[in-house]
């Protein structure tokens, strides 16, 4: 729209000066002085503010995750802001509508990273278009950072790979994959478990079907890997493959391990080995960057 | 997407309302488009956006009224920029009624933009400050409600009263800065081309026609409206000047129509003189206003030389000619809005030659209408008796008429003998009544007389006198022997002049004087003024020489002074912080073409790969071109971070080296490097 604006006020100002007319030149007048107050108002916007990086839960390559900044101004009044990460690939932005003095507002953005990997992070970028929204205003604040963004998420198409570690349970029977320890409660019936374990009566009265859990059954441990010498699109593949795997096992209560070129994660269960493994799969093929970052 | 907000779109039609407005002030768009427009606005103004199903189509209709627009200014029936500004109207209406989006919030208001421009190139009117005063502040706050809309996250409020304050402000600094860029941007053409495009309120008001009918109502009486300005050397310096201004006369009455006899000079002519003048003459500089409506010339009674006569028409103020035709009359050859001259006047009571009058026109001064009720004649015989001297008779059938008639602008329609029914009817009338009653009275009884049309009274404002629209009259001239055309007035007194309210006097009073100071600040803003400002800036005003002369400068060429120094200072700061960046720019622009050339033999970049890669690949395998882009690359290192800016020339010269490497390559490379490539 400014391009827009400074051609018309181009013509504006050719026509008054080819024409003489006073009221052009009133337009024109009108004209430039909307360009001095944006740039002044925009500039004054941009004034005493501070900004932080609150970071993100989790960014999965590919898909929007929420991100974000904490803005504050000590003093007067703000409008129109928008964030964003300055130098790099991460996409979208952020934005507040007035931001009052003192207090700090955190700004959330739904980003999306195009790839997996770490993102070096080296500030935040504050626009502002106010007050007309003919021309942006932009003031970097410098903030080093770094942004793990796992692997995209995605199906596994393959079958779940044998059990590196099958005999659960107490009998230690190979042929008793179902367990029958103790039982150690009821839970509801997750995707994809077995409905033979339902216990119906309980699940009747509850209205929603319920497992019968018992000690150490049906949990088996997985070890799953990225081979060496992997590159490019197919290491890509295969992160994806195996975090998609590791979500599906570690939901089902399966103990789940990792084995990449040179690092190596113990089986373990729950949502706190799945970031353990999103984060080494992030990390793979990045190793020097990790190093630095430490 | 969040739902729009309406106050922001409400802001934004008003504001597009506005910018049309101000075209339509002038009177000059076509009523087709003034009504397409009204209905768009008003179905926009009630939150329908009916073309929002139909964009393209409802687009491609302004192909054909386009057509038309074209055509209409092919054949000459329509002015090039108001067709112009007629389709701009069309587009913006075609907006507002489309979907609203960022896109064409942002088109509407361009629309308004260019509608105002146009608007600016249409008229000149007062009307027009005011349109673009609402547009202005109204699309201001449109466009920074949409800002903040735009950065509220969704399904949040837009905090529009912590908005507004601000936004009011700023657009108050926007229109402050406006004036000031007016006041000071450099005329560097001032050849006022502004067009006075319409008289003001409505249309013009008085206007001499080449007939007086009598009857219909007397509104113009009472219309306060300014239609003259005149200033007076010798100046009488009373407040109230009772003068008898003179438009044309009339010799020729047929019962209901005053009309002349005398036949019109075809020569225009710059000057004009009607007769010899006495010693003494009264000068005046008259300016006729657009609210004038008429091309007769008027003149302080009784007019001897006029000339001088300068048109103010839609595209400027040139000289124009005047043209005599009978009854005295003198009319301005081209048509303008307004015009300015000058005339010299003998003084009232001087005793003037009639003029060159041939014998017709001398025996139709005693010419009666066929029908004349032979009442009229017995009525002046009672009244007069056995008079002899016309100028006697005619001041006593005046004291006469004033005394037993009745003045009243309340009339009906036509009637087939005005003058019986005035008489012997009603016995109440206006000027015109009085006036054709005493002049076919004198008649009747053998005395010359004839009925003169213009303006009675005058009202001083500052060192010049106006005229209203009210102020519009007519009397007697009766010819006396020896002396000439004498005035003689049958209108009671107290009726002469205009006879608006005293309150719509005010009010109109003082839109005219703030369209005079438009007019004379605004439009005709000219490089002299500038130049005037300026230098009353820097120097003491008028009048303080015989003060003792002080040896510093005013105050105000103190303040001047830092205000220059401060913008001088802020643009050199702006200029010093760009330049690095400009420096940077070059480097960049340096190895860009650098890489293209490298590039014409295969030499390519791959992913993250900078010059200096690059170099040191051809280095590693002994490419031929290794040894002229190593040291191309180590100069635009310096360039980019070594603080070391390129030369004027230098880039240009390095490049050349770098060509002249490339051509002196041994044919087989080229093959090998595409190949590679």
């Amino acid at each position: 729209m400014g391009r827009t604006y400074l051609v018309v006020t181009f013509g504006v100002g050719l026509g008054a000066l080819n024409t003489g007319n006073n009221l052009l030149y009133l337009v024109l007048g009108l004209l430039l002085s909307v360009i001095i107050l944006s740039g002044v108002l925009s500039e004054r916007c941009l004034k005493d503010l501070s900004v932080r990086r609150l970071g993100t839960e989790g960014a999965f390559a590919g898909e929007p995750f929420a991100f974000r900044w904490g803005i504050t101004r000590r003093q007067g009044h703000a409008f129109a802001l928008t964030l964003s990460e300055v130098d790099s690939p991460l996409t979208g932005e952020g934005g507040v509508g007035y931001l009052p003095a003192g207090a700090e507002h955190v700004v959330r953005a739904d980003l999306t990273a195009p790839r997996r990997g770490p993102v070096k992070l080296s500030g935040v970028r504050v626009t502002t278009t106010w007050p007309l929204g003919l021309f942006a205003k932009t003031r970097v604040f410098a903030l080093e950072g770094t942004l793990l963004v796992y692997p995209r998420r995605g199906f596994a198409c393959e079958d779940p790979l044998d059990a590196a570690v099958g005999h659960v349970g107490e009998t230690n029977n190979p042929r008793r994959l179902d367990g029958t320890g103790d039982v150690a409660g009821l839970r509801e019936l997750g995707e994809h478990e077995d409905a033979r374990r339902v216990h119906w009566m309980k699940s009747a009265s509850a209205g929603k079907l319920l497992k019968v859990e018992r000690e150490r059954e049906e949990r088996r441990t997985f070890i799953l890997d990225v081979k060496t010498g992997l590159e490019g699109d197919v290491l890509e593949r295969r992160c994806e493959e195996v975090a998609a795997r590791a979500h599906r096992l570690l939901e089902a209560g399966h103990e789940v391990g990792l084995e990449l070129p040179g690092t190596r994660l113990r089986p373990g269960a729950g949502s706190g080995q799945e970031r353990g493994i999103l984060r080494a799969l992030a990390w793979l093929g990045f190793e020097e960057q990790r190093e630095e970052a430490a | 997407m969040t739902r729009p907000n309406r106050l922001r779109l409400i802001l934004r039609d008003l504001g597009t309302g506005a910018a049309f407005a101000s075209m339509a002030v002038s009177g000059q768009l076509p009523i087709w488009a003034l009504g397409l427009f009204v209905v768009a606005l008003g179905v926009a103004l009630t939150g329908r956006r009916p073309f929002a199903r139909l964009p393209k189509l409802t687009a491609m209709l302004l192909v054909p009224l386009a057509g038309a627009l074209y055509l209409a200014v092919a054949s000459g029936r329509m002015d090039l920029v108001v067709a112009a500004c007629s389709f701009a109207g069309l587009v913006a209406g075609q907006r507002l009624l489309s979907e609203t989006s960022t896109a064409t919030d942002g088109q509407v208001l361009l629309a308004g933009l260019l509608m105002v421009a146009g608007g600016a190139a249409l008229s000149g009117e007062l009307f027009f400050a005011v349109c673009l005063m609402a547009f202005a502040v109204l699309a201001s706050l449109s466009l920074g409600l949409a800002v903040v809309e735009a950065a509220v996250p969704v399904g949040e409020p837009v905090p529009v009263r912590a908005v507004m304050r601000p936004l009011a402000v700023g657009t108050l600094f926007a229109l402050l800065g406006a004036v000031a860029f007016f006041i000071l941007f450099p005329r560097l053409n001032w050849n006022v081309g502004a067009r006075r495009a319409s008289p003001g309120l409505g249309t013009a008001t008085s206007g001499f026609s080449d007939t007086v009918r009598l009857g219909g109502s007397g509104t113009l009486k009472s219309n306060p409206r300014v239609v003259l300005r005149a200033t007076l050397t010798p100046d009488p310096l009373t407040e109230q000047l009772g003068a008898y201004w003179l438009g044309r006369t009339y010799d020729t009455f047929d019962g209901q129509e005053w009309s002349t006899i005398g036949a019109p000079k075809k020569r225009g002519r710059t000057r004009v003189t009607l007769r010899r003048g006495a010693e003494t003459q009264v000068y005046q500089k008259v300016e006729l206003l657009p609210a004038y409506g008429s091309r007769t010339l008027i003149a302080l009674e009784t007019p001897s030389k006029l000339g001088n006569a300068l048109a103010h028409t839609p595209t400027g103020t040139r000289r124009t000619l005047l043209q005599e035709l009978g009854g005295d009359e003198l009319r301005f050859v081209e048509e303008g809005l307004g015009y300015s001259y000058e005339v010299y006047s003998v003084p009232p009571g001087t005793d003037t030659d009639p003029g060159k009058m041939e014998q017709l026109e001398h025996d139709q001064l005693l010419a009666l209408p066929d029908n004349l009720d032979p009442r009229v004649t017995e009525l002046a015989r009672q009244v007069l008796g056995d008079e002899k001297d016309p100028l006697t008779a005619a001041n006593k059938l005046s004291s006469w008429l004033q005394r037993e008639y009745e003045y009243t602008l309340e009339l009906g329609g036509d009637v087939t003998d005005p003058l019986t029914e005035f008489l012997f009817v009603r016995k109440a009338g206006h000027c015109e009544h009085f006036a054709t009653a005493l002049t076919l009275l004198l008649r009747s009884q053998g005395f010359q007389a004839r009925l003169a049309t213009g303006f009675f009274g005058g009202e001083r404002i500052g060192d010049e006198y106006i005229l209203r629209a009210g102020d519009a009259h007519a009397w007697t001239h009766v010819l006396v022997p020896g002396r000439g055309f004498v005035t003689v007035d049958a209108t009671p007194p107290a009726f002469r002049a205009n006879q608006s309210l005293e309150l719509l006097e005010s009010l109109v009073s003082i839109y005219e004087a703030i369209e005079s100071a438009w007019r004379t600040s605004v439009v005709d803003y000219s490089f002299r003024d500038q130049m005037n400002f300026v230098r009353d800036l820097t120097r003491p005003p008028a009048g303080s020489g015989e003060k003792k002369r002080l040896d510093l400068p005013p105050l105000r060429a103190w303040v001047t002074a830092v205000l220059v120094g401060v913008a001088v200072y802020q643009a050199w700061r702006y200029l010093s912080r760009r330049k690095p960046r400009t420096r940077a720019l070059e480097a960049t622009r340096f190895v860009d073409a650098v890489e293209r050339q490298l590039a014409t033999v295969g030499v390519r970049a791959g992913d993250g790969e900078t010059l200096e890669d690059v170099s040191a690949r051809l280095t590693r395998e002994a490419h031929p071109l290794a040894p002229t882009v190593s040291p191309l690359t180590r100069r635009y290192l310096e360039a980019r971070f070594g603080q070391r800016a390129l030369e004027p020339g230098e880039s240009a010269q390095l490049l050349k080296g770098l060509k002249q490497a490339i051509a002196a390559l041994p044919p087989k490379e080229k093959p090998r490097e595409k190949a590679q490539a």
